[in-house]
């Protein structure tokens, strides 16, 4: 943008601290259009003031030399469709972190101002997307969850498919008598709601049901996937705007848990066989049909075990609490005993178990079970019992309380399987395909387990974490998965019980709607939401490398035939990762680009070696690390002046050009700060600290073949929280690098 | 108990329990703040979460041979303290009531007796009843014609039929004591090795029962502790003072009524101001807040309540024959006479018999050196 409007605040204590004089000085050196000062910027004659140069034509674009871009900014919105609006942290960054009238003080404020201007003069208008956006909410699989999600969708005026595997909607609880309670006083089961919840749903005018059906395809973005679907009547196509995947989980298998008795025992059954029991007839022992005196249920039962799930379902504590008190209300002489490992019971869910606990013949108690014996009565050893001794319970009926295993797919392991499958016909060479054969049977179990079947390169479905949950950083980001516009619902998207699979239903169907608003005004969602720019590929330029493709965490470029991407804009989060990714740079945002970044540090003033000042770069991530420094200096914490702050995207956004372009430029540091990366990542786009760790280490090594220092280079993992530690960070970093000694590419 | 063995959690006491009002022992979740506060827990063998555990499994036998069930006071700091509201002074104080009741003899008393909340009419009204028969039949049951002035109770009714009764009475509940005492004694034996002679150990215990020194470590329950001590030191002088006048009556050959200034009578009365103010300050712990008094039932309130009629209406007793009124003196004395004997008779049964089994198991705890904290 050219013919930029310089606009100087005084206010909050920048004009005291700072000389305005030089900084106006700077903006007419700089070729600003105009360039004015006000006492408060924000204020709303001072805005009208902006506005009107803008829409009048006297400048193209305007740079707000005030407060940090993360305040005021219901003061300072313009539309980025029409307006280039660039801001300067003179507040945050110089005048409430630096000492007042300054010789530094004075410099990284002019500094921040030259990068700022270089900036906005690199960057254009965002050019939004206006394309047919479908409204209907496909929700797949129709539990409890899925029926929620389905309910909350249609309630919020969207269109609705369900799709369900089984021949009846309510999935695993449908049968069940009583659920646990979720409204005061939480002391007794509650009615089921499922039946009444699919009647409801069965004859709503928003909601169609396909029952006995699965996903063929679904091809697209948000917005406009056009989903095939497998149904008794053949195939339906359909169009969605955003889908919620709630196909639930299964119980682990029993058959491995021989040590608890079951297969040697018709009386051992598994918690969900007893739900069946009671909900066919009655309390009975297999054996033999009577009644059981008492009936011992066994928790954890192949939870929390490395030989079996290595993690806790969330679900069984109360699923128990479930069936103890179903038990007693039918037959209030049967006795029940259960031998946990410790009682889960979150929240209110705490005053259900206190109720259980009370009901005479009820008996709770910790325990490992050392084994089942017995073949009609049976005997349950126990062991580190709080007895302090091991001791057996007799049991006419022992119930193991077994884990969910998340109904999903493993989308990326599907596509190394297929991908390896295709490499062993078409390799190049022998050892290739031979290689490819290897890792296709390695894979093989992944054949045909695709629920979604989505046309994505980098995969059928949505992407796993840690025991095949399709989960993100469950508090960081609920609800979100790695794919934009698929949200995952209830017990297939992390452990919970039945009251959270529900509240996770209706956030799921939210989630799913916003997406789709967003979708139809061309924004991103989280994080980045309202964002209306769209990365630009120029492929003219492009070498098929794959890279992008390959690394975007979301899936949103597919390649064509050549291995070209191609851009579903709809999918896209804004983070820039393809943009750090892109050896040859063609991948810029309007607003986001290479060369704008290369250009803020080409604007930076170095000093020279003699003045023995070091220049170092900070790159920060505007999600975790850029807040942080904003909350330090609101806490007027103070940092070393030598550095130069440019908030990028995501750590995964930074091209390494600009680490080069920093070195050869004579700046004598640059330090990388974001989020944690690894299995407990904070990461907003998941992967992006990760990238930039495994790039920055080459770097590292190529800096060492240089005979550069490679502690020159610097990547810090920080926290939203952390911000006390910023300043310490930024100081560290400044001692070593004045230690290293100055950068011997000055000059040059 | 050898390990492995198998537990039937027992359904008969666990509803025993639930009946006697020990229902929350099942809302515990053994985290044990209980025995963490309690400051007469033995940190070798701290309790009540133990006993809330045994509880929970229904674990009679254990329950009857441990001696924490004694140790405990009630001060409720447990109590107090429970975040989950598990009661657990209440709950020991059932345990009590029913290890007196599992341990009585013969187990049908017991079994009356530990349904006070039912059978308190029978046994308050039955030794009434019997009084009142044995006078009618002996024609006592009328103030004799030309009582002096200055009459004494004696001969309204004579001491004569006070031996005959209580004496009996008094070997009878001596013989059932004796038995569940020793059954006791024989259980405890399971938990520690006894060392050196019950004598020798039973004189620190008697001193430290004399001052309540172990009930006064009790946190919560100050107030309890002072108005217990009053009302032993009361009943001890009236027992005392029982005793003074037989010797007074027999060998001294005093004249009855002893005038107030006698030191037999200044004695008496003294007692009875002990024992009224130990009952009030009793009764008024019960009224006060019941997480801190502990829970009032029926074996519990039934105890008091005898305590309660015997210190009134022997006190009412002396006042009418100040007063002169002999007509109201006799029925006054004859109910007097009926609670007395209910308070004798169900000794071993009723929550009396605390009397004998803390005494036993603080012997046994100090033969055993299980609690170092008061020796």
């Amino acid at each position: 943008m050219e013919r930029l409007g310089v606009f100087l605040c005084t206010g909050c204590g920048i004009g005291d601290a700072l000389k305005a004089e030089g900084l106006t000085a700077l903006a007419d050196e700089l070729g600003a259009a105009s360039c004015q000062t006000s006492p408060c910027l924000c204020a709303p004659e001072a805005v009208a003031d902006i506005r009107a140069a803008l829409e009048s034509g006297t400048i193209g674009g305007a740079l707000l030399a005030a407060c940090s871009a993360r305040a005021k900014t219901e003061a300072f919105a313009f539309d980025p469709a029409r307006h280039v609006v660039g801001r300067v942290s003179l507040r945050e960054q110089v005048v409430w972190s630096h000492p007042a009238g300054d010789e530094d003080t004075q410099t990284l404020a002019e500094d921040l101002l030259r990068m700022g201007y270089a900036r906005l003069s690199k960057i254009g208008l965002a050019k939004p997307l206006a394309e047919t956006i479908e409204r209907t909410v496909l929700v797949v699989g129709g539990g409890l969850a899925g029926l929620t999600a389905a309910r909350t969708a249609a309630d919020l005026g969207h269109p609705v498919v369900v799709v369900e595997k089984a021949a009846a909607l309510g999935g695993s609880l449908a049968a069940v008598e009583g659920l646990v309670p979720d409204r005061p006083p939480y002391d007794s089961l509650h009615d089921n709601h499922l039946p009444r919840l699919v009647a409801e749903l069965s004859s709503h005018a928003e909601v169609r049901i396909f029952a006995s059906s699965t996903v063929k395809a679904i091809t697209g973005q948000p917005g406009q996937f056009h989903v095939e679907l497998a149904t008794p009547a053949g195939e339906v196509t359909l169009a969605a705007g955003a889908i919620v995947q709630a196909t639930g989980s299964r119980p682990y298998d029993a058959s491995k848990l021989g040590h608890l008795g079951y297969g040697s025992s018709p009386n051992v059954i598994t918690a969900p066989e007893l739900d069946a029991m009671l909900a066919g007839g009655g309390l009975k022992r297999p054996s033999d049909g009577a009644v059981p005196q008492r009936v011992v249920f066994i928790q954890c039962a192949g939870s929390r075990d490395p030989e079996h799930l290595p993690y806790c379902s969330a679900d069984c504590c109360s699923a128990t609490l479930r069936q103890v008190a179903t038990i007693h209300r039918a037959h209030p002489d049967v006795e029940t005993a259960v031998v946990y490992r410790d009682m889960r019971t979150p929240g209110q869910l705490e005053r259900f178990y206190l109720a259980v606990q009370e009901q005479p013949g009820s008996l709770f108690t910790r325990g490992e079970v050392a084994g089942v014996s017995g073949n009609g009565h049976l005997q349950v050893a126990l062991r580190d019992t709080l007895l302090g001794e091991g001791t057996v319970l007799d049991a006419d009926l022992v119930v193991l309380a077994v884990g969910l295993v998340p109904n999903s797919a493993d989308g990326e392991a599907i596509r190394i399987h297929t991908d390896a499958v295709k490499r062993s016909q078409t390799g190049e060479s022998e050892i290739q395909r031979e290689e490819a054969r290897k890792v296709a049977a390695q894979y093989a179990v992944y054949q045909g387990t695709e629920i979604l079947n989505l046309d994505y390169r980098q995969g059928p479905d949505l992407p796993t974490l840690r025991y095949g949950f399709p989960d993100s950083h469950f508090i960081c980001f609920p609800y979100e998965t790695r794919r934009t516009g698929i949200y995952a619902a209830g017990t297939v998207h992390a452990p919970m019980d039945a009251g959270q699979a529900e509240e996770d239903g209706a956030g799921a169907a939210m989630k799913a709607v916003q997406c789709i608003v967003a979708a139809a005004r061309g924004e991103a969602v989280h994080p980045r939401a309202g964002d209306i720019g769209i990365p630009d590929f120029f492929l003219q330029r492009c070498t098929q490398c794959k890279r992008c493709t390959e690394e975007c965490p979301f899936g949103t470029l597919n390649e064509d035939a050549k291995g070209t991407p191609q851009l579903n804009a709809l999918r896209c989060r804004r983070c820039g990762i393809c943009m750090g990714a892109c050896p040859e740079r063609i991948i810029s945002f309007p607003d986001y680009s290479v060369d704008a970044v290369a250009s803020m540090i080409k604007a930076m003033s170095v000093p020279e070696e003699s003045e023995e000042k070091p220049r170092i770069l900070a790159l920060l991530c505007e999600n975790d690390a850029l807040p942080a420094l904003d909350i330090a200096a609101g806490q007027r914490m103070s940092w070393n002046p030598w550095v130069r702050v440019i908030p990028i995207r995501c750590l995964g956004s930074t091209n390494i050009v600009w680490i080069a372009d920093s070195l050869s430029r004579g700046i004598d540091g640059v330090i990388l700060i974001g989020c944690k990366s690894g299995d407990d990542y904070q990461c907003h786009y998941v992967r992006g600290s990760q990238l930039a760790q495994t790039r920055l280490g080459n770097v590292q090594e190529t800096l060492q073949r240089l005979a550069l220092e490679p502690e020159r280079i610097r990547v810090v993992e920080l926290a939203h929280d952390e911000s006390a530690r910023i300043p310490k960070i930024l100081d560290e970093f400044a001692a070593t690098i004045e230690k290293i000694g100055p950068n011997p590419m000055k000059g040059f | 108990m050898a390990a492995n063995s198998t537990l039937l959690p027992s359904q008969d006491f666990r509803e025993a329990l639930r009946r006697r009002g020990g229902e929350a022992a099942s809302r515990c979740y053994q985290c044990a703040t209980c025995s963490g506060v309690c400051e007469l827990a033995p940190d070798e063998a701290p309790f009540p979460r133990r006993l809330m555990l045994w509880a929970q499994w229904g674990l009679a036998d254990r329950l009857a041979a441990d001696p924490a069930v004694w140790l405990c006071h009630q001060c409720n700091d447990c109590t107090v303290h429970c975040p989950r509201d598990a009661k657990p002074g209440d709950v020991v104080q059932v345990i009590r009531a029913l290890v007196i009741e599992k341990l009585a003899f013969p187990s049908l008393l017991g079994r009356l007796v530990g349904a006070a909340r039912s059978s308190w009419l029978l046994l308050l009204g039955l030794p009434i009843a019997f009084w009142v028969a044995l006078l009618a039949a002996t024609g006592h049951l009328a103030v004799p014609a030309g009582l002096p002035q200055n009459w004494a109770y004696e001969q309204l009714v004579p001491h004569l039929f006070i031996y005959s009764v209580f004496f009996p009475v008094a070997a009878w509940v001596i013989l059932a004591a004796g038995v569940s005492g020793w059954r006791f004694w024989d259980l405890l034996a399971c938990n520690g090795s006894r060392q050196g002679s019950f004598i020798v150990s039973l004189w620190p215990v008697l001193g430290e029962i004399a001052t309540h020194k172990r009930f006064g470590i009790c946190g919560t329950a100050k107030p309890r502790q002072l108005g217990h001590l009053t009302l032993m030191w009361g009943f001890v002088g009236a027992a005392v003072t029982s005793g003074l006048l037989i010797v007074g009556i027999y060998l001294q050959h005093l004249a009855m009524p002893l005038a107030l200034s006698h030191p037999y009578k200044i004695l008496g009365n003294l007692s009875m101001v002990l024992l009224l103010i130990g009952v009030a300050l009793l009764v008024g712990n019960r009224l006060g807040d019941a997480k801190v008094a502990g829970a009032s039932n029926g074996f519990d309130t039934f105890f008091l309540g005898v305590v309660v009629l015997v210190v009134l209406t022997g006190t009412a007793v002396e006042l009418t024959r100040l007063m002169g009124d002999a007509s109201l003196g006799l029925t006054l004395y004859v109910v007097h006479l009926g609670v007395v004997t209910s308070l004798f008779l169900t000794f071993p049964y009723s929550k009396f018999a605390h009397m004998l089994y803390r005494t036993l198991a603080l012997v046994h705890v100090r033969m055993t050196g299980m609690d170092a904290k008061l020796s």
